[in-house]
C-alpha cells in the first residue's frame, strides 16, 4: 500500500477524494482546527465565528479531504442534517473546557447518532477533546465519559485530545481517520 | 396507582425540554431572584452569573460570580444585599458592565469585579423635637430615663418618625442607656431610610447595550432614578406605601413606566412626569412575585394565585397554583422570541406559565428560592435556579424544545370543545323535510294501507299452500310429518334421498306412499310410486331412489314428490326438487 501510494504520488496520479464533515457547539474550535490542517501557506491568521458553514480542502499522504466546517451556533445547528448523506466521515469537535455545555454537545451527538441519513452507516467518528491547553480543561476519557461514547457500537471512532491553536494531537487524529478511510473502501 | 404513570409522563415531557447542565446540591448560595444577574462582565461573549449571596445568618454575605460550573471570584459584602442588578455605565470601551449592588442605604457598584463606587441615600429629615432632646442630653440637662420618656412621647405622637439611634435607645436596658447617650450625644442625628428593591432604566436608547438609569425604591416610599454616570439623582417619586417589588421598561429620556408592588399589598404604576402613581391595582392578598410580560404585569399573590393585568390595572386572569409562591421570574428566549412567566413553588415545582396556560412543570429536588432565565456561557436559553438549602442549579433549553400553548393543566379534555364539521344542509334535505311535515298524514295513510296489501297477499299465499299441501311440512293433526330431500351424483345417475320424520309425540304412522312426478322425456325412475314402512315418531327414516338422466341437452327439471296417504286424494306433503344439470354424458 505504501509503495503504491508513494508511486501513485510521483506519478501524480490523483488523490482519492472524501467528504468529512466537522460538527460540534460554536466556539469548540473545529475552524481553528481545519485552518492548521491546510497547507501553511493557505491558513488565514484570524478566525472568526463561522457563519451557516464554509468548505475547506487539506490533502493527506494518501487523500485528498473536502470538509463541510458547519458553523456550531444554535441557530444554524439545524443546517447540519441537510450534509449527512454527502459526508463519508465525521469529525465531532467538543471544547473540553465547557462542561456546562457538555450536556449539549451530547444532546447534538446523540441527535445526529439517531438521524436516519447517519443510523445505520458505518461512517468513522474522529472527536476532538480540543482547548486541552486551558487550565479546566477535562481529559479526554472524561469526555468521552460524559459523552457516553462507549455506546457507539456500529460506527468505528476515536477521541484525541488536541490543542488547535498550536496544532498539537490534530495529527494523530488525522491519520487515524485516514486509515479508516481506507480499510473501509477496500 | 395512576399516580405513577403520569408522574413518569410529566418527567418525560419535562426532560423533552430541559437538559441538566449542572446541579451542585451544596453550592452554598442562598440567594433570591432579586439578587441574581447575568452579565458578559469581563467582554469575552460569555455570560458570568453573578449573585448577591445572603450567606447564613448575618455573616457570609459574598457576591460572587460563576463561570460556567465554578465558582470565578468573591467580593464580601458588609451588609445584606437587597438587590443587585448588572448595567452599563458609559460609553467607554471595552463595554463591560458594572455590578450595582443595593444593601441597607447603601449601592455598591463594581467594575471589573472592583469596588467602584458607593452611593448613599439622602438622609432623611430629622424631627426637631427628637432633635432638641438629643441637644439636652449632650449637655446633660436630662438623665437618660426622662430622655426615655420624652423620646417615647415622640415617637407615639410624630409625623416624622424617629432616627435609628433613638429607636436603638429605646430598645435598651436602663443600665446600658447612659453609656449609650455617652457615645452618641456628640454626634449629629441622622435618619437615613433603606434600598427595598433595585432596576435599572435604559437612558435614552433601547439597545440591548445601552446606558442605564438605577432606579431604587426605599423604605421611606420614595423611588428614585440615578444618573448612570454621576450617581445624582435624576427624578424623585413618592408612593402611598413601602414598594417591594419593581418592574421597569421605556426609556429615562422618552417615556418609562416603573411598575411597584408595595407593602400595603396594592401595585402602583408611575410613569414619566407624574410624581404620583397613575394607575394603582388592589389585590386581595399580598403581592409575593412582579414579572412583566409585554404590556401585562403578572403577580404572584400570597394566597397561592397568579393573577395577570394590563398596563393600566385591568384584571385579565387568574390562575389557582398547588402551593404558595416561592419567587418569579421572566422566561425571554430574545433568539426565539418566546416569552413566558417562571413560577417557583413551595412544593419543590417550578411552573412556566404563558398568559394563564400552564405550559411546563420542572420538577426540583429543593424548593427553589431564585429563578434567572437568559444566556449564560454561550448558551442563550439556559435557567439558573438556587435552592433554598443552598444548592445551584443549571438547566439549559433543548434546540428542538417546543412549547404547546395549552394547558397542561388537568381540566376537561380537549376534545370537548372541539366543534364538529358538521355538513350544511342541502337544498334537497330541506325540501324533503318540507313534504315531510306536510303530507304526514298522507304518507301515514299510504304506507298503512300497502302494509295491509302485504299482508293479505302473504296470508293468501300461506293459505293456498296449506290447501294444497305444497310445504315440506305436514300441517295436519293426524300424521304430522316433515321431509326433506336431497340429491347427489352428477348425473346422468342421481341418487335422490328423501328424510322422512314423523314429528308427533308418540303416535307411530302408517299406510303412507310416495309418489314422484316428472318429465317423462327428460327423467326416469326405476319405482315412480312406493311405500313407507311404519314410521316411528322422532326417527328419520331416509329412503333411497335412482333417477337417470336421459337428455344430454344440459337442461334440467323439476321432479315433484307427493307424500301420499291410502284412501285419500290430497297429498299430505309435496316437495319440489330442482335436479341438477347432467354433467356426465348418458351412458345409453
Ligand atoms: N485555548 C484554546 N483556544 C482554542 C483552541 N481551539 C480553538 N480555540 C479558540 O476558540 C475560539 C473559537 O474557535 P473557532 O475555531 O472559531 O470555533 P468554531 O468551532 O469554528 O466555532 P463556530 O464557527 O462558531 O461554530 C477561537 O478564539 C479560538 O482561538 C484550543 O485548542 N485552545
Ligand atoms: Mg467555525
Amino acid at each position: 500500500m505504501g509503495l503504491f501510494d508513494k508511486l501513485a504520488g510521483w506519478l501524480g496520479l490523483k488523490k482519492k477524494e472524501v467528504n468529512v464533515l466537522c460538527l460540534g457547539l460554536d466556539n469548540s474550535g473545529k475552524t481553528t482546527i481545519i485552518n492548521q490542517l491546510k497547507p501553511s501557506n493557505a491558513q488565514t491568521q484570524d478566525i472568526v465565528p463561522t457563519i451557516g458553514f464554509s468548505i475547506e480542502k487539506f490533502k493527506t499522504s494518501s487523500l485528498s479531504f473536502t470538509v463541510f466546517d458547519m458553523s456550531g451556533q444554535g441557530r444554524y445547528r439545524n443546517l447540519w442534517e441537510h450534509y449527512y448523506k454527502e459526508g463519508q466521515a465525521i469529525i465531532f469537535v467538543i471544547d473540553s473546557s465547557d462542561k456546562l455545555r457538555m450536556v449539549v454537545a451530547k444532546e447534538e451527538l446523540d441527535t445526529l447518532l439517531n438521524h436516519p441519513d447517519i443510523k445505520h452507516r458505518r461512517m468513522p467518528i474522529l472527536f476532538f477533546a480540543n482547548k486541552m491547553d486551558l487550565r479546566d480543561a477535562l481529559s479526554s476519557v472524561k469526555v468521552s465519559q460524559m459523552l457516553c461514547l462507549e455506546n457507539i457500537k456500529d460506527k468505528p471512532w476515536h477521541i484525541c485530545a488536541s490543542d488547535a491553536v498550536r496544532g498539537e494531537g490534530l495529527q494523530e487524529g488525522v491519520d487515524w481517520l485516514q486509515d479508516q478511510i481506507k480499510t473501509m473502501r477496500t | 396507582m395512576s399516580a405513577a404513570p403520569a408522574e413518569m409522563k410529566e418527567n418525560i415531557e419535562a426532560n423533552s425540554k430541559w437538559l441538566d447542565a449542572h446541579y451542585d446540591p451544596v453550592a452554598n448560595l442562598y440567594t433570591f431572584s432579586s439578587c441574581i444577574a447575568l452579565a458578559d462582565l469581563q467582554g469575552d461573549g460569555e455570560n458570568k452569573l453573578v449573585v448577591g449571596d445572603l450567606g447564613t445568618g448575618a455573616c457570609n454575605m459574598k457576591l460572587k460570580v460563576y463561570r460556567g460550573t465554578s465558582l470565578m471570584s468573591e467580593n464580601t459584602l458588609l451588609d445584606l444585599p437587597t438587590g443587585l442588578v448588572s448595567f452599563l455605565m458609559d460609553q467607554h470601551e471595552p463595554r463591560t458592565p458594572a455590578v450595582a449592588v443595593a444593601s441597607g442605604p447603601f449601592i455598591y457598584v463594581y467594575k471589573n469585579l472592583r469596588p467602584y463606587f458607593k452611593f448613599t441615600l439622602p438622609t432623611l429629615e430629622v424631627n426637631p423635637l427628637e432633635q432638641d432632646v438629643w441637644s439636652q442630653a449632650k449637655e446633660d440637662m436630662i438623665d437618660p430615663v426622662s430622655l426615655k420618656e420624652m423620646l417615647e412621647g415622640i415617637r407615639d405622637k410624630a409625623e416624622i418618625p424617629l432616627s435609628v439611634r433613638s429607636l436603638k435607645f429605646l430598645m435598651l436596658e436602663p443600665q446600658e442607656m447612659e453609656a449609650y447617650v455617652n457615645l452618641h450625644k456628640q454626634n449629629p442625628i441622622r435618619r437615613q431610610t433603606v434600598i427595598t428593591c433595585i432596576s435599572t432604566l435604559k437612558k435614552n436608547m433601547a439597545d440591548e447595550d445601552a446606558v442605564s438609569c438605577l432606579v431604587i425604591g426605599t423604605e421611606s416610599k420614595d423611588v428614585y432614578i440615578l444618573d448612570p454616570e454621576a450617581f445624582t439623582i435624576l427624578s424623585k417619586m413618592s408612593l402611598p406605601s413601602s414598594p417591594t417589588l419593581m418592574d421597569v421598561t421605556g426609556q429615562f429620556d422618552i417615556e418609562f413606566r416603573i411598575t411597584v408592588a408595595c407593602r400595603n399589598g396594592n401595585i402602583y404604576i408611575l410613569r414619566r412626569d407624574s410624581p404620583k402613581p397613575k394607575y394603582c391595582i388592589e389585590l386581595t392578598s399580598h403581592p409575593v412575585g412582579l414579572v412583566r410580560v409585554g404590556k401585562n404585569v403578572v403577580v404572584g399573590c400570597a394566597q397561592e394565585t397568579l393573577q395577570g393585568y394590563t398596563q393600566k390595572g385591568k384584571k385579565l386572569w387568574t390562575v389557582y397554583l398547588p402551593a404558595p409562591v416561592t419567587t418569579m421570574g421572566l422566561m425571554d428566549h430574545h433568539t426565539r422570541g418566546f416569552q413566558a412567566v417562571l413560577v417557583g413553588l413551595a412544593n419543590c415545582e417550578v411552573h412556566l406559565y404563558r398568559d394563564k396556560n400552564l405550559i411546563s412543570t420542572i420538577k426540583t429536588p429543593d424548593v427553589v428560592t431564585s429563578v434567572c432565565f437568559g444566556r449564560y456561557g454561550r448558551e442563550d436559553g439556559t435557567l439558573i435556579m438556587t435552592t433554598k438549602g443552598g444548592g445551584l442549579m443549571v438547566k439549559i433549553l433543548k434546540r428542538t424544545a417546543v412549547f404547546e400553548d395549552k394547558d397542561t393543566a388537568p381540566g376537561p379534555p380537549l376534545a370537548q370543545s372541539i366543534r364538529l364539521n358538521v355538513p350544511k344542509k342541502t337544498k334537497l334535505y330541506v325540501d324533503q323535510t318540507m313534504r315531510e311535515r306536510e303530507n304526514a298524514v298522507a304518507m301515514h295513510r299510504a304506507f298503512q294501507m300497502d302494509l295491509s296489501r302485504l299482508r293479505l297477499a302473504v296470508a293468501r299465499a300461506y293459505v293456498k299452500a296449506l290447501e294444497s299441501s305444497l310445504t315440506p311440512v305436514s300441517a295436519s293433526l293426524s300424521e304430522p310429518l316433515k321431509m326433506h330431500a336431497v340429491v347427489q351424483g352428477l348425473g346422468p345417475s342421481f341418487k335422490l334421498t328423501l328424510n322422512i320424520q314423523n314429528t308427533a309425540v308418540c303416535r307411530p304412522v302408517m299406510n303412507l306412499a310416495v309418489s314422484f312426478l316428472y318429465d317423462e322425456s327428460l327423467y326416469s325412475m326405476k319405482t315412480a310410486f312406493f311405500k313407507i314402512p311404519l314410521l316411528v315418531p322422532g326417527l328419520n327414516y331416509p329412503i333411497d331412489t335412482f333417477v337417470e338422466c336421459l337428455t344430454d341437452k344440459g337442461i334440467s327439471d323439476i321432479i315433484k314428490v307427493f307424500v301420499l296417504r291410502e284412501g285419500k286424494s290430497a297429498p299430505l306433503l309435496t316437495a319440489h326438487i330442482n335436479m341438477p344439470v347432467s354433467e356426465g354424458l348418458a351412458l345409453a
